[in-house]
């Protein structure tokens, strides 16, 4: 089993506004090895969502290869990748991450329940990461009973219950003060030093960058370097030409959803 | 993958509007209950009409010789009644009587008019008919009655006779020679149907086959079946009769207007299903889709959490087609109460139209249950709801996770 979890090579992801593209990523490389806690920093707008969501198979990169745990991304599937997710990818997002009509235990639970396990034992698996992120009080809380901080936390125990090789989480202090984001961090580095679950987290929280944990810079697209022969990044046009899609391919492309 | 989970959910999100979800299957029931009862109201019309016109004089079948019905005569009629009631018996039906039907001449005090002739059997054509109850002055003819006769109050008018006056009727025989017989007047008979009112002479068969020397023949056996033995007595009597010499008609063969009406109207109520049925796929439309919208984001972090977009679909599905269920059971269930009971009770219209002379329907109407038309408002319904389960899952299936969740 290789010890590499995430490897990303050469991608480029490019969004259109109307004509004009846009490379939201322009030739990123990151590696990410098993058990690590891993830091995504960059200011807004840097790519650090959309490289997330390349990474997490939400989207595919334009160019480049995006492997988690050995998988191909180009060569799978959507409805493969989102099989893949559900077994090896946690996900944690900004805010808003829980279902409205779960409460606690059930939204943990639920993710367990689609992997095919048994009732028993999800809400088993559900109550003990719930008590894990100390909220074994407030099994039964709806979404909108708890505070914000207390929902990350949900969506934490969540995106562990599902057993994955990888947690990806976007920004998940964002929308809390600066003591409860701190206490996410905390907990999420503790889960990472006791279960040894891979994360990739996004911020430019300080307090973040601050906790020790290695950190990935982003900037317009790529990564800091401090090297000097780097070449200079692609201007859009040349970073985004894509080979064109003849009509055949753009149908097939329409039918199936795919972007 | 294990679905029970998306379905429990679908289940939960109902409850997350109570009261649009209520509005809607609301709508969704009344829609149905209405179009029901309006329906079972229609139909139960119908057979009011359609008993009343066969009760009155016409009967549910009528057999008699062929091309009498267009053309009348009273002469030349069934020579070999025992062929036909064989028939009759064979195919099971019990309530049938004989008539004579010709035109003749009458002549009262006053004035001379021709009339439509009629000859009925007294004992037997109450088991056809209520003929009997159309006399409002003086009584109906009874089985010892011969030169005895009933006729309607505009002939009484015109001809200048009343109870126990004489008529002096003229009809060719069956020599074509004149004869002529003097009958008593014994009731009046009222009523605006057929032309019972004016210009109608009842009287025995026995004394027009005396007088016009037609001994042992009949124009006509008229038959009354239930409406849903019409259609089986009809082919087996026509199976064993010889239609070439014998014309089986059924009661909308011979007035083929109410029949008709009744096709047409229930043609108006499929045109009406449907105007409802487009304004109820609308309505849950409308609901399915809003609250797809507002979870838009929701759904993009289920998709992210690795159900797929076809789980999604499903449960979109289900959702809609819960709310359809639901509404169709409420509605359903509403629908035949409303109809059982005012069946039952019968919905009272003489306020409203008065007393009906000229048309076949009682002022209190009973609704009907017609289970072909409950069927069909109710499938209709029910693939209403299909259509809007259909439509929103398919726009979940085009959702992509992360503008999905970047959206709200
Ligand atoms: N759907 C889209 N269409 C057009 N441009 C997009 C789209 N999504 C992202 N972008 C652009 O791509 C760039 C990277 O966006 P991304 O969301 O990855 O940034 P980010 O680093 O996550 O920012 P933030 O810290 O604010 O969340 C931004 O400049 C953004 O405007
Ligand atoms: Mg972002």
């Amino acid at each position: 089993m290789s010890d590499t979890i995430i490897e990303v090579k050469d991608v480029y992801k490019c969004f259109w506004v109307g004509d004009v593209p846009f490379p939201a990523l322009n030739g990123v490389d990151v590696e990410v090895k098993r058990g690590q806690f891993m830091v995504l920093a960059g200011r807004s707008g840097s790519g650090k969502s959309t490289l997330l969501n390349v990474i997490g198979g939400l989207e595919l990169a334009d160019r480049g290869t995006v492997k988690v745990c050995g998988r191909d991304f180009n060569e799978t599937p959507a409805d493969e990748r989102t099989r893949f997710r559900l077994r090896n990818i946690g996900f944690v997002f900004q805010a808003y991450n829980l279902i409205g009509v779960l409460n606690a235990m059930e939204n943990v639970a639920f993710v367990c329940q689609l992997q095919g396990k048994e009732n028993s034992e999800c809400m088993d698996t559900a109550k003990h990461w719930l008590t894990e992120v100390g909220l074994g009080k407030l099994l039964d809380r709806r979404p909108h009973q708890l505070s914000g901080g207390q929902q990350q936390r949900v969506a934490v125990a969540r995106a562990l219950a599902m057993n994955p090789a990888l947690v990806l989480a976007d920004e998940p202090t964002a929308n809390l003060d600066s003591s409860t984001g701190r206490e996410l961090i905390e907990l999420m580095t503790r889960l990472n030093e006791d279960f040894e679950t891979t994360f990739l987290i996004s911020s430019h929280d300080p307090a973040v960058l601050a906790a020790g944990s290695p950190v990935i810079h982003l900037e317009d697209g790529r990564l800091l370097s401090t090297d000097p022969n780097r070449p200079p990044p692609q201007p859009p046009q040349a970073a985004c030409a894509i080979p064109q899609r003849n009509w055949g391919q753009r149908f097939g492309a329409w039918i199936t959803g795919k972007s | 993958m294990a679905l029970a989970p998306l379905f429990a959910m679908a289940a939960r999100n109902l409850g997350r509007h109570p009261r649009r979800t209520g509005l809607t299957v609301t709508a969704i029931a009344v829609g149905l209950a209405a179009l029901i009862f309006l329906w079972g109201f229609s139909d139960g019309l119908h057979s009011n009409l359609v008993r009343n016109l066969q009760d009155t004089i016409v009967g549910s079948i009528d057999i008699h010789p062929k091309g009498f019905f267009q053309r009348p005569e009273i002469t030349k009629g069934i020579v070999d009644p025992k062929h036909i009631e064989n028939a009759l018996e064979e195919a099971g039906v019990e309530r049938w009587t004989r008539r004579l039907v010709g035109f003749a001449l009458a002549a009262g005090p006053r004035h001379t008019s021709g009339m439509v002739l009629m000859g009925v059997e007294p004992e037997t054509e109450g088991r056809v008919t209520t003929l009997g109850d159309k006399v409002t002055i003086g009584r109906f003819l009874q089985a010892d009655d011969d030169y005895q006769c009933v006729i309607g109050a505009g002939s009484a008018r015109s001809l200048g006779v009343g109870i126990g006056d004489t008529l002096v009727l003229m009809a060719n025989d069956r020599f074509g020679t004149l004869a002529t017989e003097e009958f008593t007047v014994v009731g009046i008979a009222t009523g605006g149907e057929l032309g019972i009112d004016s210009g109608m002479f009842i009287t025995t068969v026995k004394a027009l086959q005396e007088m016009l020397e037609i001994h042992g023949q009949v124009s006509n056996y008229t038959l009354r079946v239930p409406e849903s033995r019409l259609e089986p007595v009809y082919s087996a009597l026509r199976e064993k009769l010889c239609v070439e010499r014998f014309d089986v008609l059924r009661w909308y063969d011979m007035y083929p207007m109410i029949h008709e009406w009744i096709i047409l109207s229930d043609g108006f109520h499929l045109v009406f299903l449907s105007v409802v049925l487009l304004i109820v796929l609308g309505g849950v439309l409308n609901t399915v889709l809003l609250s797809m919208l507002e979870r838009t984001r929701e759904f993009g972090i289920l998709m992210a959490l690795g159900v797929q977009r076809s789980q999604l679909a499903l449960m979109v599905a289900v959702e809609s087609l819960l709310i359809g269920i639901i509404g169709v059971v409420v509605g359903a269930t509403l629908g035949i109460a409303l109809v059982m009971v005012s069946a039952r009770v019968g919905i009272d219209l003489s306020a409203l139209v008065g007393e009906t002379r000229g048309f076949y329907v009682d002022p209190i109407i009973r609704t009907r249950l017609d289970l072909q038309h409950l069927w069909i408002t109710m499938l209709g319904m029910l693939l209403v709801s299909l259509l809007a389960a259909l439509y929103p899952a398919w726009r979940a299936t085009r959702l992509a996770p992360v503008e999905a969740i970047r959206h709200g």
